[in-house]
């Protein structure tokens, strides 16, 4: 091998180049390395010369035409010493010896991350090489990262090197990229960090060889631990085992052997290169090797290393039998051997859900495999809260629903509503939680909200006999129609305008509270103030409303606050509104969307926008009563936005309909035929009368 | 799983192209009389074979020598028919007897330690190679650039001992042999064991297996007739090994395992081997082993994943999606691939129920959740999901406890 050190792999200040760098895989790689790494000279796409490649906060990267012309045109301090080929694998051959050719006097490694390269051409790259003294390291390799100098080629560690990649004194080599990545986060649960992740890639030959790497680590001061991720086929390990035993290899090896499960079966693994030629090439031929030469057996979670005969041999390393005791074994020889971690343990390895609905599970699964949500580590946390309130709710995938419903099927002959049998709902829950069931997907989750949702139906029935909706039942029985039509006719006469404003309502609340912390609108906590929202909206709609007047303008007036009939006293309230504030006060709840309601009319009042203080009315209580229950699951993206407007709306529309009925009822019983007709002497004519020649 | 041929398709197809000494031969249809005009050409004896596609064929009984045309028709048409650890003979055929007092066996494979071509000999042919003592073979690498000449097989076999009269003609074999291995794009070839007869002192190659290099275009210029085996894939296997080749963009590599519990959408070579042990182990029963990384775009990921679900879903007991803290794979990407596959399959096939449970970390692995949850809370189905720092051994045994349980109970048992 021509290098003689670790860092001679790679190291800070090595100038990269990159071929077929517009390729799609190449260029997105190129630029995350860039932006950690920044070592990146130039590339190469036979076709696409003079291109350059964006990198955000960073000077592009110059595409050339070809080898040569990078080659040629870069400026000497610039000229690549380390070529990573990215080239679809029938171009890989040419590529390489270009590379030599050109790159004659600064070459020292190829890294080749194109994978179905054959193997001749393989052998042939090796044997190429070989000649022009260039290191070359794959094919189909990942890449490398060298954590101290903090540079990688190619993809180690994807587009966050520096979350699993921390610089410490474990060397990860790997014959799967995944795993160097996989493993180097293992390791911060110990509380160690990685020198260097090498990907050697796991193609029939292995172009450099497990050995060649130990020698280097043998001779590198950081590196305090070799850890290995094996595969079966090949002889890389037999050799490297035969010269750690020959040469005293002086640092510990941790090891773990995957795939024993295809001996004896006719089945292949995902890696071209697993395969099984001789009994040396298998894993249980491996592991058996690896133990040897420890001289322990395999690590047991359980065991007590810390006695002077285990010293020695941890010493020379341990295999473990499954891949998260890599942690547990690297931190038992780091404690064993007095040594100290290079940082605080970061976190435990556990099963930690992320999220978790167990659905119709929920009530069936035993306690050892029932987990409870855990919680999401940071930098994720943020990242999810970033992402959930950039699109609000459920964007739900769509799907013919002709002959489907996720809301009711019949299984067994019996109704059920989500899941659940309707005569078990009869037996167990009020009207209010099954419709809450029926309308969201999920049974309420405080018992008052039941509750709730009757209060808002018995407040929706009436606001009189001359709402236009009760007129329009009252119509309907004065010309002798049946009851459905009536109830039609009151559902006729609602709509935007009558009976729409919770929907507003909800739109406008979800506009003020999309950006806070909020989780239970119930108990929001002292992050979430329904006070400083509120000022905040009144001051915004108070400079729209001053603009508009200023220009002549109309403007969108805030939904729900003012009533026609509650409006006389400085300070006005919607009896309807304050029952159900109320009850939620005696529950020892809030309403953070009513809390806020109320600040708002306060608000207004006091910046001048109005002369009273308005009441909020019965619409913004029904809308604030649905917006609460749905909040949870909007979050969760469980429901979409546009339900939970719907249900607002909804929440009116079924108590009026009721409501229709009953004007119905009594005018069928009491009234005239036709007495709904108003005589032509009171309708005022607008129209002159005009002749028709 | 790699392409391989057996002595038949090499008789039929190869052997005569490259010089190569090879016994006569008659297929399974051959007549009643042309059996017998050949036994008699060959002194009265011949060995009938089963071509399948497994090895030691003879410790098995699959390689029978007969001595009239009765026999040979009988074992002709029982060979035809038989089973070899579980592999079924695709037909039989009868070669030349050739007898010999000298056995040698060769092979030319690509040596993890040379990283090249190498040439394997040794005099005490006939046997499985491991039985021998590693002091009677030889290995020599081979320079691929030059090939193998007729100097360096004579210098191997010297150095074995090969009687002198031999050595020129075995050596100009063994090149012939090489010039086959490197035209033809194989990556392993084995002639055990070449047969000295006692009649002209030629060697007779009497067995022969290859492996080809798929990525080699040789292997696709040669026009070669593989053959069909029966047995070998099933249908899913081979519609996704179809699939497979048909792109280098991601992998789309499975292996049927026969479990019958949970469908694993594994990612990355390494994480889907441990992950498949670890769910073995833990009495997952996978029903196959997979290997979709490689950062596949979405339409190669969404036809990997459709192929899946429609030959297995409907008796899985658990979907279970999983990999590692991937590198370049998008985890937005092929998450998307996979919820769209799940909401097709439930619109053409109808409801389904068994939980999800994932397990993946990576670049814009957060997107790629919310995508995946979406369309879990649309189709209803149970999940939990993970990320990068919950190990994937870990997930995967837990993914196997809860298929237990979900078998248990879809049998009524709970």
């Amino acid at each position: 091998m021509k290098a003689k050190q670790l860092s001679g792999i790679l190291k800070k200040g090595d100038r990269v180049a990159v071929s077929n760098i517009t390729g799609r895989e190449a260029q997105n790689v190129s630029v995350k390395s860039q932006i950690y790494a920044g070592n990146i000279v130039g590339g190469w796409a036979l076709g696409k010369g003079d291109q350059k490649i964006e990198v955000p906060g960073q000077q592009p990267i110059p595409v050339f035409g070809t080898c040569e012309e990078l080659y040629n045109k870069l400026p000497k301090n610039k000229r690549p010493n380390k070529v990573v080929i990215y080239s679809p694998p029938e171009a890989v051959y040419g590529e390489v010896k270009k590379a030599l050719q050109f790159g004659a006097k600064e070459l020292q490694t190829i890294f080749v991350i194109t994978e179905h390269v054959s193997i001749e051409v393989t052998s042939k790259i090796k044997s190429l090489c070989d000649q022009a003294g260039v290191d070359v390291i794959g094919c189909n390799t990942l890449g490398v990262i060298n954590t101290h100098d903090h540079v990688r080629v190619g993809a180690v560690g994807g587009d966050a090197p520096e979350e699993s990649f921390v610089p410490g004194s474990a060397a990860i080599i790997s014959n799967s990229g995944n795993m160097v990545n996989t493993i180097a986060t293992y390791m911060l649960a110990a509380g160690i960090g990685t020198c260097f992740g090498i990907s050697t890639g796991k193609d029939l030959l292995i172009l450099t060889q497990l050995v060649e790497f130990l020698k280097l680590i043998a001779g590198n001061a950081k590196v305090k631990l070799a850890v290995l991720y094996v595969e079966p086929g090949g002889l890389y390990e037999k050799i490297a085992v035969e010269w750690m035993k020959k040469n005293k290899f002086n640092k510990p090896v941790l090891v773990y052997v995957a795939g024993s499960l295809m001996e004896g079966r006719n089945i292949s693994l995902g890696h071209a290169g697993a395969v099984v030629e001789g009994r040396e090439t298998s894993a249980t031929g491996k592991m058996k090797m690896f133990d040897e030469y420890f001289g322990v057996e395999p690590f047991n979670p359980v065991e007590n290393y810390n006695k002077p005969e285990y010293v020695e041999k941890l010493k020379r390393g341990i295999r473990v039998t499954t891949l998260h005791h890599l942690s547990q074994a690297a931190l038992t020889i780091f404690n064993t051997l007095g040594w100290k971690k290079d940082f605080p343990i970061r976190q435990e390895l556990k099963l930690n859900p992320w999220f978790i609905n167990y659905r119709r599970l929920n009530d069936k699964l035993p306690a050892a495999i029932f987990l409870r949500p855990g919680v999401i580590p940071e930098p994720y946390a943020s990242q999810f809260k970033r992402q959930m309130k950039e699109t609000i709710g459920l964007a739900a995938a769509r799907r013919d629903m002709r002959n489907a419903s996720f809301a009711s099927s019949m299984d067994d002959g019996e109704a059920h509503i989500y899941g659940y049998p309707v005569t078990k709902l009869m037996e167990k829950q009020s009207f209010g939680a099954a419709l809450i069931l029926y309308w969201t997907g999920e049974l309420p989750r405080h018992d008052f909200e039941a509750r709730l949702v009757e209060m808002a139906l018995v407040a929706s029935l009436t606001n009189g006999p001359g709402t236009i909706s009760a007129q329009g039942a009252k119509l309907s029985a004065s010309a002798g129609n049946n009851p459905n039509t009536a109830m039609i006719a009151t559902l006729a006469a609602t709509g935007a305008t009558h009976g729409g404003n919770g929907a507003k309502a909800v739109r406008f609340l979800i506009e003020n509270f999309k950006d806070t912390s909020l989780v239970d609108p119930y108990e929001p906590g002292d992050a979430v103030s329904a006070e400083k929202i509120a000022k905040a909206a009144a001051r915004k709609f108070k400079k729209i409303k001053d603009a508009a007047k200023e220009a002549g303008a109309d403007y969108e007036r805030i939904p729900c606050v003012g009533h026609p009939v509650y409006n006389r006293e400085p300070v006005n309230y919607d009896p309807r509104e304050q029952a159900i504030y109320r009850f939620i006060a005696k529950a020892g709840k809030h309403n953070v969307f009513l809390d806020f309601y109320h600040e708002l009319v306060k608000d207004f009042c006091v910046i001048g926008v109005s002369g009273k203080v308005w009441a909020v009315n019965v619409d913004a209580a029904i809308a604030c009563i649905w917006l609460a229950i749905c909040w949870p699951l909007l979050m969760e993206k469980k429901i979409t936005l546009k339900r939970v407007e719907d249900c607002a709306f909804l929440g009116f529309a079924l108590g009026r309909a009721a409501g229709g009925a009953g004007e119905f009822l009594d005018h069928q019983d009491f009234g005239s035929p036709m007495d709904m007709r108003i005589p032509p002497g009171e309708c005022h004519i607008l129209t002159q009368s005009r002749k028709l020649e | 799983m790699p392409v391989q041929i057996t002595e038949l398709t090499f008789l039929e197809q190869l052997a005569r192209r490259f010089a190569l000494t090879v016994p006569e031969h008659l297929g399974v249809d051959a007549s009643r009389s042309d059996i017998r005009k050949a036994l008699d050409k060959w002194g009265g004896k011949g060995i009938v074979k089963a071509d399948v596609m497994v090895g030691g064929r003879g410790k098995a009984g699959a390689v029978k020598v007969v001595n009239d045309v009765q026999e040979a028709m009988h074992e002709m048409k029982r060979l035809s028919a038989i089973e070899i650890k579980g592999k079924q003979a695709r037909t039989s055929y009868l070669t030349q007897f050739i007898p010999a007092r000298m056995q040698i066996y060769t092979a030319i494979t690509y040596d993890s330690r040379f990283l090249g071509p190498s040439l394997t000999v040794s005099l005490e042919g006939g046997v499985d190679i491991e039985s021998v003592k590693a002091e009677n073979i030889k290995t020599i690498p081979v320079n691929v650039f030059q090939g193998l000449d007729a100097y360096q097989a004579s210098g191997i076999l010297t150095e074995l001992g090969l009687q002198k009269n031999l050595i020129s003609v075995m050596s100009r074999t063994l090149v012939s042999f090489w010039d086959m291995f490197i035209s033809t794009g194989m990556r392993m070839a084995e002639v055990n064991p070449w047969r000295i007869s006692d009649d002209n002192n030629k060697p007779y190659a009497c067995d022969f297996k290859a492996i080809f290099d798929e990525s080699n275009f040789k292997m696709k210029n040669e026009d070669l007739l593989l053959p069909e085996y029966p047995e070998t894939v099933s249908d899913f296997e081979e519609e996704m090994a179809k699939w497979s080749a048909s792109s280098h963009q991601g992998q789309a590599h499975v292996s049927e395992l026969g479990g019958t519990s949970v469908l694993p959408i594994l990612f990355g070579g390494g994480a889907s081997t441990i992950i498949t042990e670890t769910l073995e182990i833990a009495g997952g029963s996978p029903i196959f082993l997979s290997d979709f990384g490689g950062n596949p775009p979405y339409e190669r990921m969404y036809g990997t994943v459709e192929r899946c679900f429609n030959y297995h879903l409907a008796k899985a007991k658990l979907l279970l999606i999983l990999g590692g803290k991937a590198n370049n794979t998008m985890v937005d990407v092929t998450f998307q691939a996979i919820a769209d596959a799940l909401v097709k399959y439930v619109e053409t096939h109808g409801k389904i129920d068994l939980p999800v449970i994932i397990g993946r970390g990576g670049p814009r692995m957060v997107p790629g959740f919310i995508i995946m949850r979406e369309a879990l809370e649309a189709l209803r189905l149970p999940y939990v999901i993970f990320g990068p720092d919950t190990p994937l051994t870990l997930v995967a045994e837990y993914a196997a406890k809860l298929a237990q349980f979900v078998a248990k109970e879809k049998d009524g048992v709970q």
